[in-house]
């Protein structure tokens, strides 16, 4: 039973997890950060993401938006924690080795995102890469679209020197006109990701005048270090992500007003909510239920005609369809209109690559094969305007397909994927957890951040990032019966959930509900016939394993007396109040890293106590610090078990000990100095008495 | 369902004093749900007893641990045989020495007291020893309580007494009561327990069968009752391969 315990993993995919592109493993980041494990955590975050600091400032993250402690308070702040992560733990430094294995060289038209992941793949998988990109500089839209206040370019050029380094060649200044060409010159399968630049239209009246532009032609001049003379009063049109960077990239060019006008309410907006407060913050006025008609230019200003829309049946999109009022036009006045209402690919003619709507390429969505033998497409030039991560998440898709395709295999398609965890929250459990308000990254003060193009967000400090990791649920890893079998049906786990998560079914059987289930492990030790285990194997014998070795580096060191402490390694116990004791500070104490106090068992304490421990302490949360319920309440339980044993087999009961390391009364550090004295002292009185007897 | 509770360490360590290799068996149903001898109380006895033998100062005994589903049918102990490896198992040649592997020198059972009779019936060679006090048949109260419920006296009469048995939960066991010693609808032996017939009438009362409380219940004759009891469920037909 054990050996199936200990390689199953059974842990299903959290809703985080589903709703990434890149289906990065979210959960277990965030908690390897709950532990202070800030480099472990960047190592995930590496494995499947490949330019995770460009993620941290600019990802969408529909994580945060799928994460299921919104219906508790609110959702995890996930890419703030990737952020933190990224800094805290050297990403600058990670070098990827890279092998070359293969001949087949590989083109890529484009460097956006999508175009950069590919190459990072491809490269990764052993290929030849060449990037040709037509600016004169690597990027595409983190370069010439998101503004630098949301990604400094250092980050990018960062992660574009990581690709040079990986034997990525690169052609800026060289837009591709014919693919037959790339062919030619000996490549073997080509990449077409040159992004979605050509902004939309209005279709109204006066569009072409001078004075008017489009948003992203707007961002790409300002990125490009263009100073763009925009005069004084700004008009945006458009309620997207583009929009609101045109707006406040305006204002940080000097003009003094700036408002937006959009067609729909603000609940609508398709622009990420905290972007649009923020603009909001920085003195950006936006219409809503406003759309311009017609433009006039008169004396050297523009005459915008608006009318105003009211909200009718939803549709297509879901969205309910602006309809507008009658008799209800009003103009207003501009130095330079904004038109950002989306944007559309541009692909040359001479690709000939079958175009679908929307001027978009058509690729077959599973290979994303063109309509050409060996031109593979993505990003925004297939999907129209989309998301950076979706972008890296079909780039690393193009590598491996590309990689299926040179090496003449059937598309490997991705099979192993884990079943994800279904379901909401039942009201009775969301009841029972514990609220935890979100700490939100420090942002400039809005009279700051409009001087100049500086990052507008500012990294946790470690504090606020471990305590912002701790409030993560680990959806999908708890625990679930491994035998039904062996189960008594005994009722302990019903009994003393603090989430009422067991439940008795029709036939009479105990079942642990995936969704709702806390992973706190109090059934885990308490379950009679030992049949729960917690789903993520390494949970399962953590404290086993950890003891056993600790003790064998105790025994190695032959100090006396030896005293063992259980610790709990979430919050800062790791890095804060015991850091000293965990680096080995004080001779003789052995620190037991315990995720969590509650997933402490009896038999551990007096496994300690046998290999020779005089004293044994037990260090973590009081009552009301740990973010799950009922965990120290349990840990004294087993604490007071314990000691009822110490007691018949004639040690003293005060051997055995529980730290509260948020106890305001006393000094965590005081306690456990007065605990080593005194198991001296009783170490002392027993090694005298042998002697006596002796 | 069976409850009884661990026994204390000491008088545990006393029994097994005399032997080496010991095997703690576990079982898998009422000692489970009552935590006096499932898988958990098994492992947390096994640390307990070496902790104290490391005490002591050198190894004395060595520990096995195994639970097994049920302990009072031979059926589920066929799976020690080779754990327990007793004289007429053992083969005939060659012999294994007495401390070979597997041997073990006595069972320290935590199943109930049906339990290490039918352990001890299964294995005549090896001494058994039984780890838990077997101590009423009750249900549950909450996590952790346990309240006597039967008295398995075998003439129930719950029917008369609304479902209440006054043989187990008064402590006179009186089948006329209540006694004078009630009061406030407590015993007086113990001031925080109801009375049962206290208990008998309200629930008599709220079921509208208050007559039954006026009838007279003559004494019961216990000796009536043959020991040891056997049940057959069985009807005596001719045939078949179970007789």
């Amino acid at each position: 039973m054990l050996k199936i315990c200990k390689t199953l993993n059974h842990t299903l995919m959290p809703p985080c997890q589903a709703a990434c592109p890149l289906r990065m493993e979210i959960r277990e980041y965030v908690d390897l950060i709950a532990q202070g494990r800030v480099m472990e955590a960047l190592q995930v975050i590496r494995e499947g993401n490949p330019f995770p600091s460009i993620c941290a400032f600019v990802c969408t993250h529909p994580c945060e938006d799928a994460c299921r402690r919104r219906q508790v308070d609110k959702p995890i702040a996930i890419r703030a924690l990737k952020r933190f992560a990224v800094e805290f733990g050297g990403d600058r430094m990670v070098r990827p080795e890279v092998e070359s294995i293969h001949e087949e060289k590989v083109a890529i038209v484009g460097s956006g995102p999508a175009g950069l992941s590919a190459a990072y793949y491809l490269r990764k998988l052993g290929y030849p890469v060449t990037i040709f990109e037509a600016y004169s500089e690597l990027g595409g839209m983190l370069r010439v679209g998101i503004p630098k206040y949301r990604l400094p370019r250092e980050i990018l050029d960062i992660e574009v020197q990581r690709l040079i380094q990986m034997g990525v060649e690169i052609r800026t200044n060289t837009p591709v006109i014919s693919l037959d060409l790339l062919f030619e010159m000996g490549y073997k399968a080509v990449f077409v990701t040159v992004g979605a630049h050509q902004g939309l239209r209005l279709g109204i009246q006066g569009e072409d005048s001078p004075g008017i532009v489009d948003g992203a032609t707007f961002l790409r001049e300002v990125n490009l270090g263009l100073k763009p003379s925009i005069g004084e009063k700004i008009v945006i049109v458009g309620g997207g992500n583009v929009a609101i960077d045109a707006a406040r990239t305006a204002l940080r060019l000097g003009a003094k007003e700036v408002k937006i006008l959009y067609r729909r309410s603000q609940a609508e907006m398709p622009a990420d909510p905290s972007e649009v407060e923020q603009a909001i913050e920085e003195g950006i006025e936006i219409l809503f239920l406003v759309t311009p008609t017609k433009i006039e230019g008169t004396e050297g200003q523009l005459k915008i005609t608006c009318i105003r829309m009211e909200l009718g049946e939803p549709d297509a999109s879901g969205r309910r369809r602006p309809v507008p009022i009658k008799d209800s036009e009003f103009s207003i006045r501009a130095d330079t209109v904004i038109i950002a209402i989306g944007q559309a690919p541009q692909i040359p003619e001479d690709f000939r690559l079958r175009i679908g709507r929307g001027s978009v390429i058509r690729v077959d969505p599973v290979t994303l094969t063109t309509n050409r033998e060996g031109v593979f497409a993505g990003g925004d030039a297939v999907t129209g305007p989309a998301t950076v991560v979706q972008a890296l998440a079909t780039g690393r898709q193009a590598a491996f397909r590309i990689d299926d395709y040179l090496q003449h295999r059937y598309p490997l398609v991705d099979r192993s994927e884990r079943q994800a965890l279904m379901g909401e929250l039942l009201p009775k459990t969301i009841e029972m957890i514990r609220k935890l308000t979100r700490f939100e990254p420090a942002v400039l003060p809005p009279q700051e951040r409009t001087k100049e193009f500086e990052s507008v967000e500012l990294v946790y400090d470690w504090q606020s990032a471990v305590n912002e990791a701790r409030r993560c649920l680990r959806c999908g890893m708890g625990a679930e019966i491994l035998s039904q079998d062996k189960c008594a049906t005994c009722l302990t786990c019903l009994r003393i959930c603090p989430y009422h998560v067991p439940y008795l079914d029709d036939s009479g059987i105990i079942q642990i509900p995936a969704d709702q289930c806390q992973a706190c492990g109090i059934c885990v030790a308490e379950c009679p016939a030992k049949v729960i285990v917690l789903r993520k194997p390494q949970d399962r014998r953590h404290i086993d394993e950890e003891l056993e070795h600790i003790l064998k580096s105790a025994a190695q060191s032959k100090l006396k007396p030896l005293i063992i402490g259980f610790c709990c390694q979430y919050g800062l116990y790791g890095t804060g109040i015991l850091a000293s004791l965990w680096r080995g500070a004080r001779a003789g104490v052995w620190i037991v890293p315990v995720l969590c106090i509650a997933k402490l068992e009896t038999p551990h304490i007096l496994r300690a106590f046998e290999m020779g421990a005089e004293g044994v302490f037990i260090a973590g949360c009081g009552q009301e610090q740990c973010a799950r319920e009922d965990t120290a309440f349990w840990a004294l339980q087993r604490i007071e078990k314990a000691r009822k044993i110490l007691g018949q087999i004639g040690l003293e009961p005060e051997r055995l000990q529980a730290f509260n390391l948020y106890a305001p009364e006393e000094d965590p550090t005081m306690a456990l100095d007065k605990f080593t004295e005194r198991i001296g002292e009783l170490y002392l009185a027993r090694a005298l008495k042998q002697e006596v007897r002796a | 369902m069976i409850v009884a509770e661990q026994k204390p360490l000491e008088e545990i360590r006393k029994l097994i004093a005399p032997y080496g290799k010991i095997l703690i068996l576990g079982c898998g149903t009422c000692m489970t749900v009552c935590n006096a001898g499932g898988e958990r109380e098994v492992s947390l006895l096994h640390s307990a007893l070496r902790l104290a033998q490391s005490r002591d100062g050198g190894e004395i005994h060595s520990f096995q641990e195994y639970t097994v589903k049920r302990q009072c049918d031979f059926d589920f102990l066929e799976v020690l045989v080779d754990r327990v490896k007793e004289k007429e198992e053992r083969g005939p040649s060659p012999p294994p020495p007495l401390s070979g592997e597997g041997r073990v020198d006595a069972i320290l059972s935590l199943g109930c007291g049906v339990g290490v009779q039918t352990v001890a019936e299964r294995f005549p060679d090896t001494p058994v020893l039984p780890g838990v006090n077997t101590s009423f048949m009750g249900a549950s109260k909450e996590w952790g309580v346990w309240d006597e419920r039967c008295a398995a006296c075998g003439d129930c009469r719950l029917a008369e007494t609304a479902g209440i048995c006054p043989i187990t939960r008064c402590v006179k066991g009186i089948l006329n009561g209540p006694c004078a010693g009630a009061k406030n609808g407590k015993c007086e032996a113990n001031k925080d327990m109801d009375c049962a017939w206290a208990l008998i009438y309200k629930r008599l009362e709220r079921l509208g069968q208050l007559e039954k409380m006026r009838r007279y219940y003559p004494p019961r004759n216990f000796r009536t009752i043959p020991r040891p009891r056997r049940l057959v469920s069985k009807s005596e037909v001719p045939g078949g391969s179970h007789g």
